[in-house]
């Protein structure tokens, strides 16, 4: 099995109080992670990997800090990576991010790219489904389960409302997966600074084709024009009432609201 | 044959020495209630043909390196380390890590403390306080360090014993300052944990941090960061700086009468012997001399008291894992304390509060007794 894996470096906003700087927000303060959904897709990369073989390229756009997050992929037990870095990529959205996987991607004899189903900072969910398309190869989103057997991939897919789809693709295909479809294995700091013996291969937008108007704003279908904080509002309804009274009433509300 | 870091467990612990007499389990905080068993464990880390024999090993997780073991063995060895030594084995295999401890773990790396709170918010204890204190990374200068720790700096209740620490400290017109948002975790419960390779980090990354600043003495809220910089750091770096707990660095200021303390407390205090300072490092009468240095103190000790104390259960990452089930040995503690008719369970590390407090509620006894850290108890007398 070849995979390849897709990760992003992303800002913890969790605890930040966000400041906006024209169209992005103020980084300097915020500590940094991989993406928590392509934590998830590397974990499912070295299970596939240990249960059939094969091997393992960790794939991000992003510039020098990136390599910190393919590290950590590689730390898992990915084999090789590849880090795609070029000025002209300042300021893509996810289709121009797709087209410059695509074009690393397409020259890499593989089984199945595994990327997260959306990431932490910008939520569009859009890089797994425009990469396969670019790829012309099936794909599936929102995997929480995915078994390869006899070159096909059966995916569960995450659906609203509790319900699940079970998906058979061919291979090679593209897979966003969901958090939740494994336990993610710890990576100690020993091995992050082992991984760093492991190649990192660095390739600029003109080794894969691309001109600097493929992609960035001008490669782009999106551009934003302007970024907000969302109002704080208050939703919050007190149960009263002993508390059995106050508990089928919580049990209800879950029920109408779908968690139960 | 075990290994850690291509050296057997055999030669770097000196495992042929252990007799497997077993007064390590006797003395065990958590044998009662877990299938932890420290004198097996020091024979498996002997005989095993591979570092494989970890595997599995989910009891490595239960002990609370209390240090028990460590002090009562008859051939001075380290059992402790060894329980260490073993969950690093499973921190660098990946797997078998509990989920608490993995997050707490990847939050230190992330944000310099394992409570998952951001690096930009470790002053916050210092936003309802009104009294000054000199931050060292805004260009003040200062005689002593203070080092606050991530627990004291992020936990709302133990925020409480940092405001203390800055009210005692000002009332004795000690030149002391701090780190503000650059302090970063001392990494004693990493080392704990078997997270070696962060353990390390942390320690390159503080003695920087601390020679940057030229500090030469430094006093610490937590035990646990006492011990780690006073008896860990040297095995890893050179370090130029020397380091006091706060109930040391009180007891002296109390015997050059450089603390004045005024208001009666009228109450019947115990103290509970952390065991990062009790067991670990035989710190046992500076806190008592600076409780029974608080005006109106009926001073009454448990039964089990200093190296016989029974740990609370906060050690060894145990602050982010359940750990073996049944009684709490902290509700035990607090009984205890009752025995003796104390209102007031004093501690001096910020584990003991949390464990402590909460051990009060379990055991039905938050109308009688009281969990303060000496710190708020020399604050309210002044």
């Amino acid at each position: 099995m070849e995979i390849v894996v897709c990760v992003k470096r992303v800002p913890d906003t969790s605890e930040a109080d966000v400041v906006i700087t024209g169209k992005d927000i103020k980084k300097d303060d915020l500590a940094f992670e991989i993406n928590e959904w392509d934590n998830y897709a590397v974990e499912e990369a070295v299970q596939i990997k240990e249960k059939l073989g094969g091997n393992i390229t960790v794939i991000s756009v992003g510039d020098e800090e990136a390599k910190e997050v393919i590290r950590r992929g590689l730390a898992m037990g990915g084999d090789t990576g590849i880090r795609i870095d070029h000025p002209a990529l300042a300021g893509s959205d996810s289709m121009a991010i797709a087209k410059t996987l695509a074009a690393a991607i397409k020259d890499i004899d593989y089984d199945l790219v595994l990327t997260g189903a959306q990431a932490g900072d910008l939520g569009a969910g859009i890089v797994p489904v425009a990469l396969a398309e670019m790829l012309g190869v099936p794909h599936a989103t929102l995997a929480v389960g995915l078994d390869i057997e006899d070159g096909k991939a059966k995916v569960k897919r995450e659906l609203e409302g509790g319900l699940m789809e079970v998906l058979e693709m061919d291979l090679p295909a593209v897979v966003g997966v969901q958090t939740g479809i494994n336990e993610p294995r710890y990576v100690s700091i020993m091995g992050i600074r082992k991984a760093s013996k492991k190649e990192i291969k660095l390739l600029d937008i003109s080794d894969l084709g691309l001109l600097p108007k493929d992609v960035g704003e001008e490669g782009s279908l999106t551009v934003i024009e302007e970024l907000s904080v969302p109002p704080v509002t208050k939703v919050a309804e007190i149960l009263e009432g002993d508390p059995a009274e106050a508990a089928s009433k919580l049990a209800e509300i879950m029920k109408e609201k779908g968690v139960l | 044959m075990m290994e850690i870091a291509g050296e057997p467990f055999a030669q770097k612990f000196d495992l042929y020495t252990c007799m497997q007499c077993g007064k390590c389990t006797g003395g065990c905080t958590v044998s009662l209630k877990s299938p932890l068993n420290v004198r097996r464990m020091m024979r498996t880390a002997l005989v095993s043909e591979s570092s494989d024999a970890v595997l599995g090993l989910k009891e490595l997780w239960d002990c609370t390196s209390c240090g028990t073991c460590t002090s009562r063995c008859p051939r001075s060895l380290d059992p402790a380390e060894v329980i260490f030594g073993m969950r690093s084995l499973l921190i660098e295999e990946g797997r078998g890590v509990p989920k608490t401890i993995m997050e707490a773990l990847e939050s230190t790396v992330k944000n310099g403390n394992p409570w998952g709170r951001s690096k930009m918010k470790r002053t916050e204890w210092l936003q309802d306080f009104e009294g000054e204190v000199k931050d060292l990374t805004g260009g003040a200068t200062a005689e002593l360090l203070a080092f606050i720790g991530c627990t004291p700096s992020y936990d709302p209740r133990v925020q409480d014993v940092a405001r203390a620490f800055a009210t005692v400290f000002n009332a004795a017109g000690v030149d002391y300052g701090i780190l503000g948002n650059e302090e970063s975790c001392c990494g004693s419960e990493m080392h704990a944990m078997g997270e070696e390779g962060l353990f390390e980090m942390l320690v390159e990354e503080n003695i920087e941090l601390f020679g940057g600043f030229e500090v030469k003495d430094m006093v610490t809220i937590s035990p646990h960061c006492y011990n780690a910089f006073s008896n860990k750091y040297s095995e890893y770096a050179d370090v130029n700086f020397g380091v006091k707990h706060y109930t040391q660095f009180l007891a002296e200021l109390i015997d050059k009468d450089g603390l004045e303390l005024s208001k009666e407390l009228g109450k019947v205090v115990t103290y509970h012997d952390p065991c990062y300072l009790g067991k670990h490092n035989s710190i046992y009468d500076e806190p008592r001399k600076v409780i029974e240095a608080i005006p109106g103190v009926t001073f009454v000790e448990m039964e089990r008291s200093r190296e016989r104390s029974l740990c609370c259960e906060g050690g060894g990452g145990m602050m982010w894992n359940e750990g073996a089930e049944g009684e709490r040995t902290a509700v035990v503690r607090v009984r205890d304390a009752a025995e003796q008719g104390a209102e007031i369970i004093a501690v001096a590390c910020p584990f003991c509060m949390l464990t402590l407090e909460d051990a009060v509620k379990t055991a039905g006894y938050d109308d009688q007794i009281i969990v303060k850290d000496i710190l708020e108890l020399l604050a309210e007398s002044l």
